[in-house]
């Protein structure tokens, strides 16, 4: 299966074998194919960083999944940093776009809250502030 | 028949905008020029899940990444830091985090008191009037009374909300006998003058859908052109033009399709940024009447540049605090290591703000502190920081050098094929100095406000957002481009309302600064009235 452009073909197969090295299953998290993460969000990431496509394709050809441990990253980062920075932005994005994933980190994502704008009455009166205020003005006096 | 406006105000941003407002509320006939569109908030990517990829991108800081047609470029190879901007009616307050601290009395002499740099020709107490009007139209949310300052005016709105981390960090200050204060935010902690409060969603640097951070395409355009200012968006200058008097007649500029116009005004004010009005008045440089750039008889238009060198210290506790949440802005602030002591290897000083750390992808893919980390380990890393961590966010005060400089390039240029900016800047020995010095507090602050771990990310590239210095204000026109009241010294119905008049940084961050300097050049503009040169 690829995904393709005019310009760069990416092997998703390639790339999602690349992805359980680079984020595979541990510490009670699942592994980026666990949770299909590259099959359902590439084009989505895609979409959005379009300049990651050539650089991604770049790495995923340059990478041989079978012999590919996390150690060679840093070799990628020092032959070819943009597509180190495609591979590993890709990869993440697309993992932590997962519901499944968000949900297991506890990350709701950026939402709105409300909150009372006068409840710092509150540690004001508890005293959260004397100290500082008792230690007085510390700005430093100047000549006009 | 050629229109000739009063003033002609070039930047819509900052300073741009509250001139503005402030002149066509005074009666005058404003135009203004700006090279961007009006920020469509829906289109802000901080309520979308990929807004995280959105800010490395499309919505990155820097012109150079965006790369939109209403940017230019900024050459910075020959430089420390990367200069960051945003081009649009409301200018670089899109992008910016809103803290909204004043300058301190020190600041504008550091000279007398510190033997560096040069004093600023006015005083903090100059300015006071102006801070405090300046907090009512944008609507700061804050609270009086910080021993740090000076007594003033108590802000319009509560200070927004501490959080946990804010709270935690308050605590251990208090152990250390070291200051601390709720941050003043230029962002609504309650519903004010018809805008929304914030909601907390951490996302302030990619542009607030809610309108609850100020930028001036909220808080002074609408205004200004309900008193009747015309602001013309998609006009990129090319060149403030000069008569036969040595008055500034007005500027040519280009339009989107690339036609050439030009307004003509009796005053002109610049209000585009350290970087961009040195690059337009250096552009408008004239054979026989400044062959070295406008205004620039000093020889110092474009030196001087300050950017303030930035670190993050980031600290990680072994609980939740939803470091993801909150505004971006900051909770709390401290300026315990601010003024200069005599027993340190480096004078002045840094303000520190404690800010949120940013969602999965900000934490490991890092803009900010801690190092990426792959395989089996990531999850590890993951489990034991995320949602765990705040940073405090630190600006030194960068003192000026003649060798940090913008400069036309020579080979790059913009859309319309004007000459781009290249910028030359060093962080200094003193400026690593005193960063070093406040690192290693910072983390001491953390580690006394309860946190397992803590990591440094010293002097980051991309943090250019304080533009400062390139046009100094002084009142000897051999060494300074602009008077006391920002008018320059050659040209005198040319004013700069913009950071570019800073003498000094200061070691804050400059937009409260800048536009109280720019209400109170356009307030002189209006009183003295009567007496100002214009061209036949």
């Amino acid at each position: 299966m690829t995904v393709a452009d005019a310009n760069a073909e990416i092997d998703v197969s390639r790339l999602e074998e690349l992805a359980d090295v680079i984020l595979p299953a541990a510490h009670g998290m699942p592994s980026a194919s666990e949770v299909n993460s590259i099959a359902a969000y590439l084009d989505q990431v895609l979409d959005w960083r379009g300049d990651l496509r050539q650089p991604l394709a770049r790495a995923v050809a340059a990478l041989e999944p079978s012999l590919f441990t996390v150690d060679r990253l840093s070799s990628l980062h020092q032959d070819d940093e943009d597509a180190y920075v495609a591979l590993t932005t890709a990869v993440a994005a697309c993992y932590y776009l997962s519901p499944v994933v968000r949900e297991q980190i506890g990350y709701p994502g950026q939402v709105a809250k409300t909150y009372d704008p006068y409840s710092y009455t509150e540690w004001v009166a508890e005293g959260l502030l004397d100290p500082v205020m008792e230690r007085g003005p510390i700005w430093r006096e100047a000549p006009e | 028949m050629t229109y000739r406006a009063d003033v002609l105000v070039i930047g819509a941003g900052a300073s741009g905008g509250v001139a503005a407002r402030h002149l066509a509320e005074h009666g005058f006939d404003v135009v203004c020029l700006e090279q961007g569109d009006w920020p469509d908030r829906s289109a802000f990517p901080g309520t979308r899940p990929d807004w995280e990829l959105a800010i490395r991108r499309d919505w990155a800081m820097s012109p150079n990444v965006r790369n939109r047609p209403e940017d230019y470029p900024v050459v910075h190879d020959d430089s420390d830091i990367e200069p960051l901007m945003y081009n649009a009616v409301g200018g670089s307050m899109i992008i910016y985090a809103g803290t909204w601290p004043r300058m301190l009395p020190s600041d504008f002499r550091v000279r007398t008191l510190d033997g560096v740099a040069d004093d600023w020709p006015i005083a903090y107490q100059d300015l006071v009037p102006y801070y405090d009007a300046i907090d009512r139209q944008i609507g700061v949310s804050g609270l009086a009374g910080d021993p740090a300052y000076p007594p003033h005016d108590d802000y319009p709105l509560p200070p927004l909300p501490l959080g946990v981390a804010g709270r935690r960090v308050a605590e251990g200050h208090n152990r250390l006998g070291w200051h601390w204060w709720p941050e003043p935010n230029a962002i609504l902690s309650a519903p004010y003058d018809g805008r929304r409060p914030c909601v907390q969603r951490g996302v302030c640097t990619s542009g607030c859908a809610e309108g609850a951070k100020a930028s001036t395409d909220l808080t002074h355009w609408p205004k200004a052109t309900a008193a009747g200012a015309r602001l013309i968006t998609g006009a990129r200058v090319s060149r403030i033009t000069l008569g036969p008097q040595g008055l500034a007649t007005g500027a040519v500029w280009l339009d989107r399709a690339g036609v050439e116009h030009h307004q003509e005004a009796d005053v002109v004010i610049l209000a585009a940024n350290a970087v961009g009005t040195a690059r337009l008045l250096l552009l408008s440089a004239d054979d026989r009447h400044c062959p070295d750039g406008l205004a620039n008889s000093s020889g110092l238009v474009g030196r001087r540049l300050m950017m303030h060198p930035f670190s993050v210290v980031t600290g990680w506790w072994d609980d939740q605090v939803e470091g993801w949440q909150g505004h971006f802005g900051a909770s709390i602030t401290s300026y315990q290591f601010y003024e200069t002591d005599p027993s340190r290897d480096f004078v002045r000083g840094a303000k520190w703000a404690l800010s949120p750390v940013g969602g999965p992808l900000n934490h490991i893919l890092p803009m900010r502190a801690g190092n990426e980390v792959w395989g089996a380990d990531h999850h590890e890393l993951m489990g034991r920081t995320f949602g765990r961590g705040a940073s405090w966010a630190i600006f030194g005060e960068d003192l000026p050098e003649e060798s940090n400089r913008v400069e036309l390039d020579p080979d790059r240029a913009d859309s319309h094929g004007i000459p781009a900016p290249r910028v030359s800047y060093r962080i200094s020995d003193h400026s690593r100095r005193l960063m070093a010095f406040q690192e290693e507090r910072a983390a001491e602050s953390l580690t006394a406000s309860g946190c397992q771990e803590t990591a440094v990310a010293s002097m980051i590239p991309y943090s250019g957002w304080h533009l400062m210095g390139t046009a100094r204000m002084g009142e000897n026109p051999a060494n300074s481009v602009v008077n006391s009241r920002q008018q320059t010294h050659d040209v005198p119905n040319l004013y700069i309302a913009d950071a570019s008049v800073f003498v000094t940084s200061s070691g804050v961050n400059p937009t409260c600064t800048i536009t109280a300097l720019a209400l109170r050049t356009a307030d002189l503009l209006v009183q003295r009235r009567s007496e100002q040169k214009v061209p036949a």
